[in-house]
Order: structure tokens, then sequence, then C-alpha cells
């Protein structure tokens, strides 16, 4: 690093002792100490010429005053660097000035505290310099490359900010392919792969395979045999895979000409979406149509099945309407499907109606919810057509991205009933049926590039070409493959490579003992991975943590017996910066046959989804990392670096009073606590990092051995343990872990970086600054600050924000109801609009819930509209007071009988209309619980 | 003491079948009720497992508790139970300011739904993940015959391999014959099971390329089914082998050396009529029995066997039930390994009876 720091504070020391000598005001000098060794006092010689000056020695412990003030002026320097591009000339300057005159005052300061307090007024003074942002916007539209700016902003804020945690590694891999298999590639496509099937051949027989007819198959294995096809309901990886060889969708990728990307192409789709209400001309829109292929096309089933109900269906032409079956199907709750349930809920891509749908259709479908659900087929000139409307606008990419999974590939509702349901009522479709008198083979009407061929339990599935696939003639020319179920890989790494070396199997992963062996064969080929593996780091103070994992802790909450122990260290962001440069992520990852990484995300998160370029490779991501990777190996390992920071860790804490040291004899032993998912990993991961850090920071030079830090390894029953005991409720120090989310979105998945948990979705694994501050350090965009939260927003949608910070267009209070004399009750809400002349309500409705009945009684709900409310409207607060009849109280105190032991639970759901910069959203509501006096 | 003189025929004793079918229903009734507590504290402590969680946004959590629910493992209600009713897994919010809230069932409940079930139904369940929708009894019906055929031929290729070197041994005591046979026997005895099965098939699957290194499928030819067998029958018999070499040296040394053998070869039989006659009979006594208990010893050394070359036994469903948590294909399985080993045990203490005339089963003193 940070050897230009250093020079830049050197060279300002100079000028200073010159400017200081110009005007006749004596510097202050302090004799260098050599580094790692507790300092003596020193005395300086004063200049009998000069005027006196009070010489206050150097109280840094572990680190020279000039290289201490170094560092300090380099995480200066970073903060302004972030900044510059986002601020014209005038506001730039102005920061530069404080820049300047920070750097100043941190080079005039003589303690470790006077250094600090500089450095806190010249960070203070660099933000003021720039505006908070107030108002509301949306900068949702913007392009792909203003977004990726974006997200470079914010994934500066989490590193600087250590909410990134420390990243290890990505999952790629080293993979050897037989040399009968020719790849569609030989450059690994992010987000695609080699394009083995799609676009690759085989070229000769597989000796080791005994049917003749499945010697040009792909020859794959699986370590168990899923039992099922039915990716609908089913949430791991391995249906999913084996399905994507079956299906179908609107829209598939390919590889470019070029070979060094993919394409979006229609599938079953006869061509892109178009919008159908994009009513301001800005690509966007909740409605999209596109023409499809159906039977008129030559669009046919397959079936492997020999039965004859089966044999009925094979080459039965697509109707239109089995594109609707499809959603119907997965949609309706009475199937219990749960990757229905979780399409019902989905919070991005959602289907207009889908939801109310799913939710009204727990004893079977229904037509009249169906027809309010935002799914469309018609005829139209001849051709067919597909309509679907999502909840939010969507570009013409999304809605294919969104639209395109295969679980909405058409399926005729005869062939539905006639597989029928199991005991449980789970349809049988693409499973065995109960006494296993069927098997999938018999089950699975498929449109997808390969049919199902064979099934044998626990032995292997076939799949076949299918001659009626959409892109038969010119994509999947590889006949067909052949799926072994091989269970002694799930234990042994090196039964998959030994299957392979002796030819029976096509492909298979270098295991970590055979790395150094075939790294470099002809046959092996790297990858890259879907996720980032990391430690994650607990950085908040005493005050924070309480705030969040207290004993009314906003995220949860902790008796006060069982209060995290927070360590000074971790609070202490240098230090956290100590162990990230401390760890040799190459030699540990290298060793595992992973990818090095410092990056939050993994290679395979697109920011631009539609031309499969992927984030890590931007400048705006190359931006936000260089702070970690700026002076090391590459891959953000540097023992001098890490040995420094634990330095200055320590200075400041000691400084701050909060760390005693030992002796040499006795050190004083801090305890670090990293928090893993398997007892496994103890020997394949803990130890290696407990070296590094220790290492690194237990070294003579750090604190002369007056301190010492033991990383302690923790593990929990289920590997869950890890996230739902440490990281997620804060009573961790590191916690291994890592989350993946949508690939095609990684501006919506850094949500997770948030401290509130409405936006994380309670997924939070970093904790340190709150998210919704602007004073811990400054998010800069488009010449305004922002808090993390208000950005994040901004860009995923809109935003509100009050002095940079993300605010609710409106906040709510209810004032209890107050029981009057004629048996009524009056109670209140009351509105306030963060901004008056920008955001208007519109009370439409309070209607009094029967909860009384619901939970307690009968379970059926009852609720009524209250006529009489009044609403007075004042400098943007509106007061609503509502009246509770006396009967209808009466009424829904007791639950009309039905409960045993009535306790008066009734709510209300005050429905309002909101329009935000003249934007109108319409039919929201606000519920609170209360509870009628009972008689 | 010359025990090669006739014993009296007990069978014709006035009430033996009365007294040996009571003594059978006895421990039949006995293995009923054993059978009975083993499964129940399966099911109970199988159940007082931590409840995994899903990691993922509230829409996979909904979906994940939603198919819980379905399963029968988590209620939902509609309002909070205030942990008077199970363990509390998580809250959805619905509509309108509601919410869905998810308890695991107790184990006690879904213990009575289970008994329940097989007891008014002869219900055992369905799968959940092996083969989801799949009645635990036909998966179970299904494997079963993988991993008994392979027993039996383990136990018919083993039982006498070992007896004879055994025998070979302890003739040829303390000579370099016995020395050799009882040095591998240690020595293979010693090998954990695992370490035998990646040894065999290492050697003769990956580096001389000679037999099949895993189960073949349905679809291979009978050349390579036949040759399929080789290896796991080679690895669960290598044990029992060994054990029996073992077994029947110490005993036919033991007899070898008693008086009576002596007295016979000094009434003027030759030594090889001794032996045939005398030494290896008695010898015999406790072996019998022994290879009934081997056999279920055999099925349950066969999991990891199973496992490893991937044949679909009961073995391996075993453990795989056990990883997925499949519990209504574990409890079945599970009840098939107890019921075989009791009923194994019952035909063991019979079998000493018929085999040795001396011992007379469920007799008063």
């Amino acid at each position: 690093m940070k050897k230009t720091s250093k020079l830049l504070a050197v060279l300002l020391a100079v000028v200073m002792v010159f400017s200081a000598c110009s005007s006749g005001t004596a510097p202050t000098t302090t004799a260098p100490t050599g580094s790692g060794a507790k300092q003596d006092e020193t005395t300086t010689k004063q200049d009998e010429t000069t005027a006196p000056v009070v010489e206050v020695p150097w109280d840094g412990a572990y680190m020279e005053k000039d290289d201490f003030q170094a560092y300090v002026i380099h995480d200066l320097n970073l903060m302004v660097e972030s900044m510059e591009e986002q601020l014209d000339d005038a506001l730039y300057s102005k920061v530069k000035a404080a820049e300047a005159d920070g750097e100043a005052a941190i080079m005039a300061a003589n303690t470790v505290a006077e250094v600090k307090d500089a450095y806190a007024k010249a960070k203070t003074a660099v933000m003021e310099a720039v505006p908070l942002f107030d108002g509301i916007v949306s900068y949702k539209k913007e392009s792909n490359a203003e977004r990726t700016n974006v997200l470079g902003i914010l994934e500066r804020f989490a590193i600087s900010t250590g909410l990134t945690g420390v990243s290890l590694f990505e999952n790629g891999s080293y993979v050897m392919y037989n040399p009968r298999v020719t790849l569609g590639t030989e450059n690994f496509i992010v987000g695609y792969g080699f394009g083995v099937l799609a676009e690759g051949s085989i070229t000769a027989d597989l000796e080791y395979e005994s049917n003749p007819d499945w010697k040009r198959y792909y020859h794959v294995w699986e370590t168990m045999d899923p039992g099922t096809l039915l990716y609908h309901n089913d949430k791991g990886s391995q249906v999913g895979d084996m399905y994507a060889y079956v299906a179908a969708a609107f829209y598939t990728n390919f590889m470019n000409d070029t070979k060094d990307g993919y394409d979006w192409v229609p599938e079953l789709a006869k061509e892109k979406p178009v919008a159908v209400n994009d009513d301001d001309g800005d690509g966007m829109a909740t409605t999209w149509k596109f023409e499809v292929r159906t039977g008129k096309d030559g669009l046919k089933y397959t079936i492997g099945s020999e039965l004859e109900s089966r044999q009925a269906f094979n080459n039965r032409e697509v109707a239109l309407e089995d594109y609707e079956t499809a959603f119907k199907f997965l949609l309706t709750q009475s199937n219990k499907l749960e990757r229905g349930t979780e399409t019902a809920n989905a919070s991005s891509g959602a289907i207009a109606g889908a939801k109310e749908y799913y939710n009204a259709t727990a004893n079977g479908p229904s037509d009249e919810a169906w027809a309010k659900v935002g799914i469309k087929t018609f005829e139209e000139g001849g051709k067919s057509y597909f309509q679907v409307t999502f909840q939010e606008e969507q570009t013409q990419f999304y809605c294919m991205y969104y639209i395109g999974s295969s679980l909405y590939m058409p399926i005729p509702q005869e062939f539905i009933d006639l597989v029928g349901t199991n005991v449980d009522g789970v349809p049988q479709l693409f499973s065995y049926n109960n006494d296993k008198t069927e098997s999938p083979v018999d089950n699975s009407l498929v449109l997808g590039p390969y049919y199902l061929e064979r099934w044998d339990s626990e032995q292997q599935v076939v799949y076949k070409k299918n001659p009626n696939y959409v892109f038969a003639d010119t994509k999947y020319q590889i006949g067909g493959v052949h799926t072994k179920i091989f269970p002694a890989a799930k234990d042994d790494q090196t039964a998959g490579i030994n299957e392979f070396l002796a030819e029976h199997f096509d492909v298979a992963s270098i295991p970590q003992d055979y790395l150094d062996q075939y790294r470099n064969d002809p046959r092996t080929r790297s990858t890259t991975g879907n996720s980032n593996f990391k430690i994650n780091a607990n950085a908040c103070d005493q005050e924070t943590w309480e705030y969040l994992f207290g004993v009314d802790g906003v995220v949860a909450q902790s008796a006060k017996e069982e209060y995290w122990d927070l360590k000074p260290l971790m609070g202490n962001h240098h230090f956290v910066q100590g162990v990230s440069y401390s760890i040799d992520r190459l030699t540990f990852a290298s060793a595992r046959g992973n990818i090095p990484s410092v990056d939050y995300l993994a290679s395979n998160y697109m920011s631009d989804p539609e031309n499969g370029l992927s984030y890590v490779t931007t400048e705006a991501h190359k931006k936000a990392v260089a702070q970690l990777l700026d002076d090391t190996d590459g891959y953000g390992y540097s023992l001098e670096l890490a040995r420094d920071y634990f330095r200055m860790a320590l200075t400041e804490l000691e400084a701050e009073g909060k760390i005693t040291p030992g002796t040499k004899e006795n050190p004083t032993v801090m305890e670090i606590e990293f928090a893993w998912m398997y007892p496994s990993h103890e020997e394949s991961n803990h130890k290696e990092i407990k070296n590094f850090i220790e290492t690194a920071f237990n070294d003579e030079s750090v604190s002369g051995g007056l301190y010492k830090i033991d990383c302690k390894f923790w593990v929990g029953n289920e590997w869950s343990d890890v996230y739902y005991n440490k990281l997620m409720v804060g009573k961790f120090d590191f916690g291994f872990g890592s989350i993946s989310g949508n690939s095609l979105d990684p501006i919506g998945f850094v949500s997770v970086l948030s401290s509130d948990q409405d936006i994380s979705g309670n997924f939070t694994l970093n904790w340190g600054v709150d998210t919704n501050g602007t004073d811990d350090y400054p998010i800069v965009y488009d010449g305004y600050r922002w808090s993390f939260d208000a950005l994040y927003n901004a860009v995923n949608s809109s935003v509100v924000a009050v002095q940079g910070k993300n605010q609710a267009p409106v906040t709510f209070e209810y004032t209890e109801l107050v029981k009057n004399e004629d048996g009524s009750y009056t109670g209140s809400f009351t509105l306030t609009s963060s901004m008056p002349d920008k955001i208007k309500v519109t009370v439409t409705d309070v209607v009094c819930c029967n909860y009384e009945r619901y939970r307690n009684g009968d379970k059926k709900y009852d609720e009524a509209s209250l006529e009489e409310f009044t609403v007075e409207e004042k400098n943007g607060v509106y007061t609503v007071t509502f009246t509770v009849p006396a009967d209808l109280a009466a009424d829904y105190a007791t639950g009309s009988g039905t409960s045993e032991d009535p306790q008066g639970i009734t709510g209300f759901d005050l429905y309002y209309d909101q329009e935000v910069d003249g934007n109108l959203s319409t039919g929201l509501y606000y519920s609170v619980d209360d509870v009628f006096e009972v008689e | 003491m010359a025990t090669s003189c006739r014993l009296p025929d007990f069978t014709k004793t006035k009430g033996f079948y009365f007294i040996m079918g009571k003594y059978v229903l006895k421990r039949i009734g006995l293995a009923f009720v054993t059978t009975f507590i083993i499964l129940s504290l399966t099911f109970i402590l199988v159940k007082l497992l931590p409840f995994e969680r899903p990691i993922g946004a509230d829409s996979q959590q909904i979906a994940y508790f939603d198919k819980q629910t379905n399963l029968g493992y988590v209620y939902r209600f509609e309002n909070n139970q205030d942990e008077k009713y199970g363990e509390y897994l998580y809250r959805s919010p619905m509509d309108k300011g509601r919410s869905f809230y998810y308890y695991k069932v107790p184990v006690l409940e879904q213990y009575v739904r289970w008994l329940t079930n097989i007891v008014t139904k002869w219900e055992w369940g369905y799968s959940k993940s092996i083969m989801p929708n799949v009645s635990a009894s036909v998966i179970i019906m299904e494997r079963l015959p993988y991993s008994l055929r392979l027993n039996v031929i383990s136990v018919i290729f083993s039982v006498p391999l070992g007896i004879l070197l055994g025998i070979w041994a302890a003739l040829k005591k303390n000579t370099m014959t016995d020395h050799t046979i009882s040095t591998m026997v240690m020595v293979f005895i010693s090998i954990p099971s695992f370490v035998l099965i990646s040894f065999v098939l290492r050697l003769f699957c990956y580096e001389l390329g000679w037999l099949p290194s895993t189960w073949p499928p349905a679809t291979a030819p009978t050349k390579m089914k036949i040759m399929g067998y080789i290896i796991p029958v080679f690895c669960l018999s290598f044990g029992s082998i060994c054990g029996y070499c073992r077994f029947v040296r110490a005993e036919l040394c033991e007899v070898l050396e008693s008086d009576y053998l002596l007295l016979a070869r000094t009434k003027g039989l030759t030594r090889r009529q001794a032996i045939v006659r005398h030494a290896l009979k008695n010898s015999m006594v406790p072996i019998f029995p022994s290879i009934l208990s081997e056999f279920i010893g055999i099925l349950g050394g066969s999991m990891i066997l199973e496992s490893l070359y991937g044949i679909p036994g009961i073995g391996k469903l075993f453990i795989t039930s056990l990883t997925t948590k499949d519990y209504d294909i574990l409890f079945v399985d599970m009840a098939i390994f107890t019921t075989l080993g009791l009923l194994f045990g019952v035909l063991t203490d019979l079998s000493y009876g018929f085999i040795d005339p001396r011992i007379r089963m469920g007799a008063k003193k």
C-alpha cells in the first residue's frame, strides 16, 4: 500500500515544517521509534532560537507516528477518492479543501487520540461539503451501466465499513472432460458453461457402456436418486438439474456466435415480449404479450412410457390452453407444490393476482379467482398469444427472465388428471405413484431437448433426444444423457474422478488430493462459481448490538444473561482489515480447487444479464475492491499490511483504554470465535484460517509479544445453526457462510447488506454500522450524499429520502380504543406525510376486523366497514377518528359466542390511497390490533 | 467323561412339545415387545432432533413451512399459540395484517398418529424424499431381495470356507500352515470393511479393470451382473471367513486335546476316525447356531458396502433415509432389521436344543 500515502505524509510534513518556519511558528517534532517496540517517552531538544513549544510525546504503542498518520490519511484519501466521479468541480474542490485541511490537522496531531480526533473532524468536514439528498427519486429505469456504477458505490461503502465480511473463495472448480466429448466452447462462459449438450457433440463410443444404444450418450452421475422429476415440489438443485434435460420454457439461452457469451432465444415463444401498456414509452410495462408455438407450429409432446394410456399423449399437439394449465397447476394451493407457494409469494417478478389465486385455492382450483390472475392466452389474427401482467413494471428483459422459468412448461389438463394425485393430494406428475406401478417415465410428458427413456431406481436415469423439441435439428446433437446413481461419491471425494479416469463417466470435478496431478492435464477445464464463501463479521459496538439484539432488539431479542460478549478487537475496523490481509487466499483456495476471491459477489452475478456481462469484470467493481487488493499478492494477501493494520488496531484500542497489554511472559490473550457449519470444518478450514491470522497477529513485531490472539472454533448441531443461532442473531465474532441470490439482479441482492430487516428480508449476516445512517461513511451519488438504504431503494424501486436517509412516505400512529357511554368505541389514527407538499394521502375506508372469532372461535373471518370516521388534515398530518357502533363492538367482542374464553380481540385496517410525487398508489392499508371489553 | 455315548431322546419326553411351544411363543412375544420398544424409542429420539430450517427469502421460507405442514410435521395456525402448542418455528405475514404461525407438531402426537396408522391400517407411511409418494413398505420390499440375496450367497460362500480353513489350521496346529492361516486371519479381521472395499475396488476395478466398479444396472448383460456379485460377496464374506476360521480352530483344538478323544484313540480309532466321528461333531455344537446370528451380522455390515458399491439394498436405504430425514422409510427399515435380528435370535436359541440334545429349552430346573 500505502507507499504513496506514506510518501504523501512525509511530503506534507515537509511542507508543514516549511510553512510553519516561514510563518515563524516552530514545528513540533517527535522521535520515531522502532516499529513493534513499545515506545519510551522521548524528549526533543528545543531550538533555542525558536519560540518555546509544549512537547507532547507520541503515545502510540505499536506504531510510529508517521506510519500511523500515513494510514489514517490513507483512509481519508480513500474516502475522498470514492466521491470524485459523482461531484461537479465546485463541490469536489470543497471536498478536496476539507481533505487538505484534514491532512494538515492529522499531521499536526501529537497523540493517537489527537490523530483520531483530527480524522473524525476531517471526515465530518469532507462529508458535510456534500449536500444530503432530499426528495423522491427512482433510478430503477437507468441503464445497466449506470445501475452498475451505483452498485459499485454501494459495494465500496460496504467494504469500507466492513459489511462485506472477509471473502475467502469462489466455489469454482477444475473439471475434467472425456476427450470424446467436444465442448461447445473451450472457455467457460459465466452463467452458461461450456455448452456441452446444447452445442457440443460426442465423437467416439464409451467402451464401458454395455448398451450399444447408449454408447454415445453423455455419461454423468448423481450421488443419489431423487426419486422424482417434479421440480415444482422440490427445492434442491438436483431435481432442477435433471428436470432441465426434459423441460422447455418460453425463452432459453444459447451460446452466441463468437462463443464468448450467450443470447436469449425464444423457445416456446416465437418472439420477444411486446409491451402492452408502456404508456410513457420508457420501455417498462406491467403487461407483456408474445406469440407462442402450438400444435399449429408443429409443437408436440413426447413421452417415453410404453403404457397404452400414456402413449395416447405421445406426439399430441400442444394446445394454447395448455400454457395456462401449467400456471394453474403450479399456483393452485391444493396441489401443495412448494415452488407454487414460492411463486405466489414472490417479492420480485410477481404475477398480478397470483397470490390471491393461491390463497383462494386451498380446496381446489377456482375459475373465479383465476379470472383475476395476470395470465391470459388468446388467438388474434390466426396467431396464438400469451399475455402476462406483473404486479410491477418490468423491462422486456426482465419479463423474459421472470416468465422464462421451465416450471411453466405447458401440460394438458387431461394428462394431469390421468396421472392423478398421491395419498397426500400431491400430483404424481414426473413421479412414481404410491404403489410404484408407474414410474417417472410413465408420468413425464415433456417438450424439452430430451425425454425420459428409463429410470431404474437407485441405479440409473436415462434420457433420450426428443425429436419433437423445437430446436431438435440444430441444437442438442448428443443422442442422450445417462445419469448413473453413484452414492459412493457422496462421502468419497475421489470416487467420481476414479470412475472418470477409468472412462466410465464423461465428466468429473477434480478433488483436492488430485489437483496437483491433474490441474494442467489437457482434459482439464476451470469453471467459475455461483457463490462466494466468506467469514462474516460482527463489528457492532455495545449500543448498536443492544439496539439490534438486546432485550427489545429490533432484529432479535436476547435476555441480558445471553448477551453476546462483544470483543473490542471486532469493533475496530482496522483489525478486520488486518484479518483480511492476513489470509493467503491463493494457498487456501487453490488447495481446495476453488478460486481465491476478495469479492462479495461471485462471477455469475450479471451487471448486464441480457448480454452476459459479469459484474466482477466491470470498472465499478474493480474500483470498489481496489482498496483490498493494492499492494497485495493480487488476492488480498499481504503479511506486511496485515501486521501494520493489527499494530494500528492495537494502538487505537490501547489509546482508547479498551485493552490492556500483558507482559512478554504473560501476554494478554484475546479470544476470537469462528463459527462454522460442520464439525469437519475444523480440519478443513478453521485450522488454516487460524494459522494465517495467528501467524500475522502473534508475531513479535506486532506487539512485542504483549498481546496474543487465540482463534476458537464453534459448530452447531445443524449446518444452519451458524445462520440462525449465530449470524442472524448477532451472537458471533466471525461466522462462515454464504448466501446466494438472483444472479441476474446483483443490485437487488445487496439488500442483504442492509441492517434494515425490511430491506434485507431478515438476511443480514454482517453487522456494524446503521445502513440508514449518513455519518459513518459517505455514499455520494449524483452530487448528493445518501444512506446505503436510501440509494439501494432508489436504484431498485424508488425512495423518499429525508436528509439522505430512507424514509417511509407516511408514518402511522394509533390511539387505542376508548369505550363510550353508549357502548360504542372511539379510536384514531394519525398519518404523517414525510413531505407534505409531495406526498398526499386519501383515506378511503376504516375496517373493523373480527379477530376474536377468527383466532379463538370458529376461524371464520368477518370484517365490517365503519361508516363513522372523519379525516382532518393539517400540514401533512392526517387525523382519522372512527367510531365502532355498540352492537358491532358487542358482537365482535365475544366472537358471536364461538370463543370458549373470549378476549375481545379485534383489529382495524385503515385503507388509503397515496400519491407520491404525482404517482398514485391505491388500496394500501395499515393494520393494528386492539381489544373490546368483554362483558 | 464320554460324551459320545447315545443320549436320551428328549422329544419323546412327556410334555416336550407343550413346553417348547410355550417357550417359542414366549420368545416371539418378547421379540414383539422388544421390537415395539426399539421402534418407539427410535421414533421419539429421531423426532427430537432439531428441526432443520432453510436459508432463504420469505417466499422460500413460506414455501418450505407450507410443505412441512402438508407433510404433517408442522401445524399452521392463524394466531400465536404463545408456546402452548409445540415448538414455535416461523411466522409468515398474510394479507390484512394477519399472519400464519408455524409450530412443530409435538413428538408424542406424531408418535400416536404413526402408531395408530400401523395398528389400524398397517400403513407405515410414505417416502418424503427418497422416492416421494411411494409407500415405505413398497420401497422396502423392493430393496430387501437385493440385501437378502447378497447375504445368503455370502453365508453360503463364507461358512464352508471359514470352517475348512479353521479345521485345516487346527489339524496343522503349531505348524507353518497354522501360523500362516492364523496370521492372515488376524491381519484381515483387523482391517475395517470400508478399507477393504476401497482396496478391492481400486485393485480389481480401477487398476486391473477386471470387475465392475459399481453395482451393474438392471440393463447390464448377465455376465456383468454375475461379475457384479464378486466384490460384494467377497467383501461381505471376508470377515466371516476369518471369524469362522478362528472360531473353528479354537473349538477343534480344544476338542482335539480333550480326554474323550484320547479315550477314543486308545479304544482303537484312527486319528481320522476320531476326528471325523467325535471331534468335528462336538466342535460344531457352538458353531452352527452362530451361523444364524452371523446372517444378521452380515446384514448390518452390508450398509457400508451397499453405499460404497451402489447396491440398492436395505442397508444403503437405512443410511440414506437417515441422512435425508425420510423418517417413515427409516422406521420400516429399522423394523426389518430389528425383526430379523430378534427372529434369528429366537431361531439360534432354538437351534441349540436340536443340535445339542443336552440343552432343553424352557425346561425348569
